[in-house]
This record gives structure tokens, sequence and C-alpha cells, in this order.
């Protein structure tokens, strides 16, 4: 088997750089880890679910999906291409991994979006199996698991008690990372850590039902009374994907861009006309709840939510996710409508 | 937690029976984290909690119309949270009446007061707040850089920002009904989560808070991104402080800073 | 796989001012090939984007039916950024479009049936769209009715059209304004759209309805229709929502699990009873 010294990771980081990849990989910034473009001296920490999710590599948080010249009065639309590199997802935890289900099912139910699927095309997704949860984790009550491998290429198992991590490559474009890494691996013997302990937080079976005739329960309102409608949540999710589209320009040119959005926000759903049908936070926190563990499961099969509990961690409020779930499971076992 | 904890809870307990207020607004544990607990009844009052993690300034909520409803409503302040009810005092936001605060900080909890009493406590007990020593370290670092070296450290620090605008909702002072960063006709700031409009945004917020800002941190604590704002607010309010001598939050009655304009004011374009 | 973000450039033919700030724009593709693939996928009730570079991009309905192969018309209010640019350019200048997007009024399944068209306020250019479609294939439908209701007499769009379908022998046309909203010379009603249909007491006989207006207008004329029996299945309307892709990805439209962007925006009421109500 192949294994990496856990000290080695920034040098795959680098080996893989050096063959051409765009390596996002979880970096030390401040007191904080970040996924993000590795480069030379930044520090890897395997240890550590980074604040931000690897969907930001698939669907950047703003992106330029048109442009146009302007000549007096009259403009000019100019053809736009997605702007995909090589990409390669170092070290992401199954949680982000498994995040990319639900959106490829959103970007190619119907229309194909070509600028995620380009992202998608390019990218290769090295997996790091989970050997420690936190107290906000909870992919085993969504289907996941800490050492899941859906959507991976490969995966990075720590083993030797964290001295090391087996590289196990899952697809065609796993391979070319253990080739292209060749170089700082080694092959030998090594014995895979256990996986995290993730106690199950909820049901998430018991929160559809309940959600399926739960539209207009008075519970939604103490349920987000804590909420102030910001994005934070929306925006670290590996699996939120709404979005703005907005118009910047100068007098001689200009970009049209995809920029995230957030149905927390007030604005996100009023009408020009001033009517707003999410016209308060409880409303949209139900949306927010509801899209996750109905609607999307109603539409595509699927949850999306994928528990890698960043929305609780982050929430400057204490809004936290799996805390309504088991809230929600709670009032669906009282029987509370 | 604090060693009275006790007194804060018989006092939330006493507000609600007595039916002086609706809710009480204060925190409780949830693992290691402190979040806040919206109290209606009497009986819930075990839950409530203190200690110096207790860092989200609860009068953000103020603004918020499911809380507003539910006034006249009691706050658990420390300083600083308490100085943000003098400002939004001060700006109309809030009434002699509407709100009681159940006063604490690190030490414990000093009673039940109401805005008059709590403006008392304030310029008493709390009239000077040594800044975060490690703040003024920094700042002191950032101010001796040249223009090209501050510009290029703060493009930096505002470079993960997400436009996520925690900050903006972890803040009791930002109250608009409409931010300027919502305003597109015409488009006052970016709204694309890039450079120029990171900077504008974080720059602009820093100048609408020039006046207003109590230093609480709540923006800072809630930026999923780790952004460094209590820099900026720092800043800005000893700048506030130097040109006008003027301390955000301890007079319910003060002027704004930057809204209003004296005969004396000292700039010649004024008059 | 193609960028479908991408819109094409429309030159407009003429413009017009309906009502106060309500304008209509006739609009002729620049692009052959787009055209092509528009009027193969076309059919009435489907919608675009159109949009100016620099201010953005709007949503309203092809007010044209597809029986009108040279041109597609739109009109719509001045309402914010992207309208207000859209209405300030003139005939001769070029905007953008993308579309057609989401589903259809099912006209097809209409033929040889009734057809009673009710609509307020700016909420007519969708109608209008089948109302000419319907025309256009007249001897393929029964009786038709239209009741339009605006505010005041200024309110009314389309008068040149209320005109030529008032001449036709086989439309029967009631208009109507608010009380007040009249003026010396105005010859319809007077009275509130749900009244006035309340009044003429269609017959829901093989009828089938098609609403638009503002939200107050629907409230109040769905359950008149229903009191005249028609059934929930057989009465159309549009959502209105909120969009910004048009084509299922950016989550604004979303009522419960439905995309109104490509599951709609042409709903019967029936369908509409089953979404979440507290979200449209």
């Amino acid at each position: 088997m192949k294994t990496l010294e856990a000290t080695k990771l920034a040098d795959l980081a680098a080996a893989l750089t050096a063959a051409g990849y765009r390596v996002i990989a979880p970096c030390q910034r401040g007191d904080q880890v970040h996924l993000e473009c590795y480069q030379a001296g930044k520090t890897l920490r395997a240890d550590v679910i980074p604040v931000n999710s690897a969907k930001d590599a698939l669907f950047p948080r703003s992106e330029v999906i048109g442009r146009y010249r302007f000549e007096g009065n009259e403009f000019e639309t100019v053809p736009v291409a997605p702007q995909a590199g090589k990409t390669v997802l170092l070290a992401v935890r199954p949680c982000d991994a498994a995040a990319l289900a639900p959106l490829d099912a959103v970007f190619n139910w119907d229309y194909k979006d070509e600028f995620y699927n380009a992202h998608r095309d390019a990218t290769t997704v090295v997996a790091l199996a989970c050997t420690a949860a936190d107290d906000q984790c909870f992919c085993t009550s969504v289907g996941g698991s800490p050492d899941s491998t859906a959507n991976a290429d490969a995966v990075l198992r720590p083993a030797d008690g964290g001295k090391r991590f087996i590289l196990e490559s899952l697809t065609d474009k796993g391979q070319a990372i253990a080739a292209a890494g060749q170089a700082v691996l080694t092959e030998g013997q090594a014995q895979a850590d256990p996986p995290a302990q993730v106690a199950p937080a909820f049901d998430s079976a018991a929160v559809t039902a309940w959600a399926k005739d739960g539209f207009d329960s008075p519970l939604w309102k103490e349920l987000s009374l804590a909420c102030m409608g910001c994005g934070a949540c929306a925006y670290t999710c590996p699996t939120c994907h709404c979005f703005d589209i907005q118009d910047e320009a100068t007098r001689r040119e200009g970009v049209r861009l995809r920029n995230w959005d957030a149905c927390g926000f007030g604005l996100f759903t009023k009408h020009a006309g001033g009517h707003n049908p999410r016209h308060d936070q409880a409303s949209r926190w139900r949306q927010r709840v509801m899209h996750k563990f109905a609607y999307f499961p109603e539409r595509f099969e699927m949850l999306a939510c994928t528990g890698c509990g960043r929305c609780g961690r982050l929430c400057g409020n204490g809004m936290s996710i799996r805390e309504v779930c088991s809230q929600i499971e709670q009032a669906a076992q009282a029987g509370v409508k | 937690m604090v060693a009275n904890i006790n007194e804060i809870q018989s006092a939330a307990a006493a507000l609600l029976n007595e039916g002086k207020v609706k809710l009480v607004l204060g925190y409780r544990v949830r693992g290691n984290d402190r979040v806040p607990a919206f109290v209606t009844q009497a009986d819930q009052v075990g839950c409530l909690a203190y200690d110096s993690a207790c860092t989200q300034n609860l009068a953000a909520y103020l603004r918020k119309g499911e809380v507003r409803s539910r006034m006249p409503l009691a706050v658990v302040a420390r300083p600083e949270v308490m100085r943000s009810l003098m400002l939004l005092t001060a700006e109309s936001q809030i009434a002699e009446g509407q709100v009681t605060v159940l006063a604490v900080d690190e030490q414990g909890f000093h009673g039940v007061l109401d805005l008059a009493g709590t403006a008392k406590l304030l310029n008493e007990q709390y009239a000077r707040i040594a800044p975060d020593s490690s703040l003024m370290e920094q700042l002191a670092k950032i101010e001796a850089m040249t223009p090209q070296e501050r510009s290029a450290f703060w493009s930096e620090q505002f470079e993960p920002c997400t436009r996520c605008y925690a900050c903006r909702a972890a803040c009791p002072g930002c109250f608009c009904e409409r931010c300027i960063v919502e305003m597109n006709t015409p488009q006052w700031i970016s709204t694309a989560a890039e450079s120029h409009g990171n900077f504008a945004w974080h720059m602009i917020r820093a100048f609408h808070q020039a006046g207003r800002c109590v230093e609480c941190g709540a923006c800072q604590d809630a930026c999923p991104q780790g952004i460094p704002l209590m820099l900026l607010n720092h800043f800005i309010a000893r700048e506030v402080e130097r040109e006008f001598d003027a301390r955000n939050g301890y007079d319910p009655q003060a002027e704004p800073v930057i809204g209003s304009w004296k005969q004396d004011d000292k700039q010649e374009y004024i008059r | 796989m193609s960028n479908l973000y991408q819109p094409t450039v429309m030159r407009i033919a003429s413009a017009r001012d309906e009502a106060p700030e309500i304008r209509t724009f006739r609009l002729e593709f620049t692009d052959d090939q787009y055209k092509q693939d528009f009027y193969k996928k076309y059919r009435v009730g489907m919608f675009g984007l159109y949009g100016l570079p620099g201010a953005g991009e709007s949503t309203f309905c092809v007010a044209s039916p597809p029986t009108r192969t040279d041109y597609i018309e739109c009109t719509f209010r001045r309402t914010g950024r992207v309208t207000a640019a859209l209405q300030d350019r003139e005939a001769g200048q070029t905007i953008t479009f993308r579309g057609p997007y989401g589903n259809s009024f099912p006209i097809d399944q209409w033929k040889g049936r009734n057809i009673i068209f009710i609509a307020g306020g700016i909420a007519l250019p969708p109608v209008r769209s089948v109302i000419w479609n319907v025309l256009d294939r007249r001897s393929e439908f029964g009786k038709v009715t239209i009741v339009y209701g605006a505010r005041t007499v200024a309110d009314l769009v389309y008068k040149d059209e209320l005109a030529q379908w008032e001449a036709m022998d086989d439309v029967e046309l009631i208009t109507t304004v608010d009380p007040g909203g009249e003026t010396a010379d105005w010859k319809g009603k007077i009275g509130f759209v749900p009244t006035v249909v309340k009044d003429s007491a269609p017959s829901p006989e093989d009828c089938v309805a098609v609403v638009c207006g503002p939200p107050i207008m629907i409230k109040f004329t769905l359950p008149v229709l229903t009191d005249l029996g028609f059934a929930a299945g057989d009465i159309f309307t549009t959502l209105e929502n909120r969009m910004k892709c048009g084509i299922g990805k950016c989550g604004r439209c979303n009522v419960g699990s439905l995309y109104v962007c490509k599951d709609g925006p042409v709903f019967t009421v029936e369908q509409v009873g089953k979404m979440p109500q507290g979200d449209l």
C-alpha cells in the first residue's frame, strides 16, 4: 500500500502543484484553518475541520458568467467560458465529498450548468477519513460516515496512531494523484486508525416525516428566534447552492457575476413590487430546514445536508441545524405538530 | 460560570412572575458553546448562564421583529452590551420601559436596572474599559506600515470575506432596514465577494460605525472567516475620541458624532 | 454544453408606452439560430429574462403568442434598477434576452372548450399572449370571454387591442375600472374585477378560466369562480416569483419542492392549493 508520512502532507501538496494541479487543501490562516489554494510555505492542518467547505472550488463565491463592452449607447456581448484549471481537493472531509452529490444533482437535473460541470470535471477529490469528531459533527445522522469514500477519487486514511496516512486510489483520477505524488509516497504497510465515533444526533427520517406536514407549525417561530438572518450558515455549508446574478460595469465594459446568495437574507424572495413571501426570519429559517430535509429529498431523493456541522460551529448567534433537527425529532415523538 | 448565577436566575424569574417583562434574553450553555436563551416562563430560568465566554451582544436582537414584539423584555448585559443599549436609546431604537437590564460582568451579577440606572452604573463603574493590549500592539504595527503595506495588509485580511454579513447581523448598531450594500440604484458597493467589493464593504461599515461602535467584539466573533474587524473598529473609536472627545455608548442622550453639527465646530467648511 | 447564461441580443423594433410606467417593446431577433431555437421551444405562457448589460436581467412573460413569428413582445412596469434601465431604451436600440423558459398553458387540451380570461392591471400581458394565441386559432375554441380591469382608465394596458377585441363578434369583452378610476367618457363597467365576474356569471359549462392579476384580485376572484362551479383544475394562473436564473438552479423561486421557473410559471388553482401557502 502507498503511505505518506503525516509530516509530509505539504510535500504531497507541493508535488501535486508541481504536477500542474491547483491544490485546494486545509491551510492554516491565523487562528483558523481554511480550504484554500496551497502555496509553498503554507502550513497544512489535517486535524481541524476547515471553516469553509469544498464547494468553494466547484461553485465559487463569485464567478464571471458574462462579459460585455459598451460603445456609446450600444453594447456588445462577449462569450465567456469557465475558467476551470485542473484541481485537486486534497484532504477534504467525507462530509464535503458527500456534498458533491446534491450539487451534482441541482446543477444537472434539467439544464446542465456549464460552469459547475467544468469545475467538477477538472477536479479530483482526495478525501481524508476522520478519526476525530467534535460535538457539532453529525454525519452519521444524515446517511454519512466519518470514513465514507462517497464521491472521492482517493482517500487518505490516518494510520499508525496518526503518524502516517494510507493513500487509497479509487478511480483513475485518484490513480493520477498517486502517480503525481509518487516522490513523497512510500510503499509499505500501515495500520489504519479507527474512524471517529460520531454519535447519532437525530433520526433524519423522523425530521423529514414531521416536515411533510410541518410547514404551518408554530414551532418554527421558537426554533428560529436566535437567527439574525445572515448568510454564515449558507456560505459555509457544503451543499447550499443558491445564487444571485449581478452586473458590474464601468463606462466601457462589464461583467455579469454569479454570486452566492442565501435564503436567510430578508431580500432573497422580496419582489420588486414589495411583496415578500418569506416576510419574517421564521419563514426563512423554515425554508432552510425544509429545503434540506423535505423539499430537496422530495425532488432529488437525497438530503441536502451532510452533517459537517459548520453551521452550528460558526453561527455567531448560536443557531444549529443539528440542535434544531433534534428538537424537531423530539416534537415528532411527542406528537407536536 | 459566575458565582452568583442563581441571583440572575431568580431576578429573571421575579421579573417574569411579576409580569414586568414578557421575555428574558440571556445565555445558556450548549456543549462548549454559549448560545442565546429566550426565556418566557419563570420555570425555565434554570438554563440561564453567564461567564466570560458569553460574548454575543444580545442587544442586536432588539431590532428583530419577533423579539421586539415581546417587549417589555429584560436582557443579560455586560458593560459593552449596556453601552449598546445606551446607543440604541440615543438613536431612538428603544425607550425606557421597554428594556430592563440584568447587569453582569466577569465578577457576577450586579442587579436589575432600568435604562437610566444602567447609564449611571456604566458611568460610575465602567467609564474606562481598557482596550485589549494585543489589539493595541497590532494597531501600532499597522500604523507603522507604509500606505502600500497597509493597503496590502487589509486586502489580505478581507480576501476570505464571503459577504455573509454575519458581522452586520451580530451588531446592535446595524439596525438599518435597508443596508447601503443592498441599495442598488445606484449600486454603491459591489456585492461580489472579491477584493474591491470586500474592501468597500468593510471600510464603509467601519465608517458607519464611527461614533457608534461600542467595541463589544460581536462582529469579529461572528465572522466565520476570522477577519480581525476589531482592529478597524478600535482604530475608528480611538479617532472619534481624539477628534470629538466622545466615547460611544455612555450617554443615552448623546447626539450622534457624525450625524450632528454645532456652530462652534472647529472645521471651517461646516459653517 | 454551452453557457446557459449567455443571452442573445434583440433589437427593439418599436416601443410604446401603455400606461404610466408601463411600456411595451416589440423585439426582433438579431441571431437567426437563436430565433429558430426559440420558436422550436416556445409555447404560450413561457417567460424570458430580458436584460441590459450593466443593469442586469429581469423576468417577464413573452407577451406575444407563438403564432406571431416575426417578433416577440414584452410589457413591463418600471419597478427597479433593471426595469428602469430597460424602459429608457428606445426603438432601434438593443437589449438582451434569454429564453423561452418554464412551462406553458395547455391550450391544445382546451380545443372545443369555452375560455374566460380574467386579468387585472399589469397582469394582462401573460393573458394577452394566450388570448391572441386562441384568437389566431379561433375556430378551434368555443366561446371566448375577456374580463379586464385596472385601477383607473389610465392604467389599462393594450388600449388599441381592447378596442380590437371589443369589435370582434366572437369575443365578449368586459372592461372595468375601480370606483373613482373612471373618466367622463368611460363606457366600461365600474367595479372591482371579482364583483364584475360575479355579476357577469360566466357558465362553468365546458369552460376553462385563465386568471392573472395582483394577489388581492386573485384572492377574491377564485372563490367567485368556485361558487360559479368552476373546478380548481380548470382554473389556470401564473406565479410571479422572484427569479434570477430562470433554469432551475439559483433557488430563488422555490415554493416547496417546486421550481416555479421550471415547473411553472403556469399552474392550475388545484396545484397552487397544494403548495405551502405561506411561501406564496
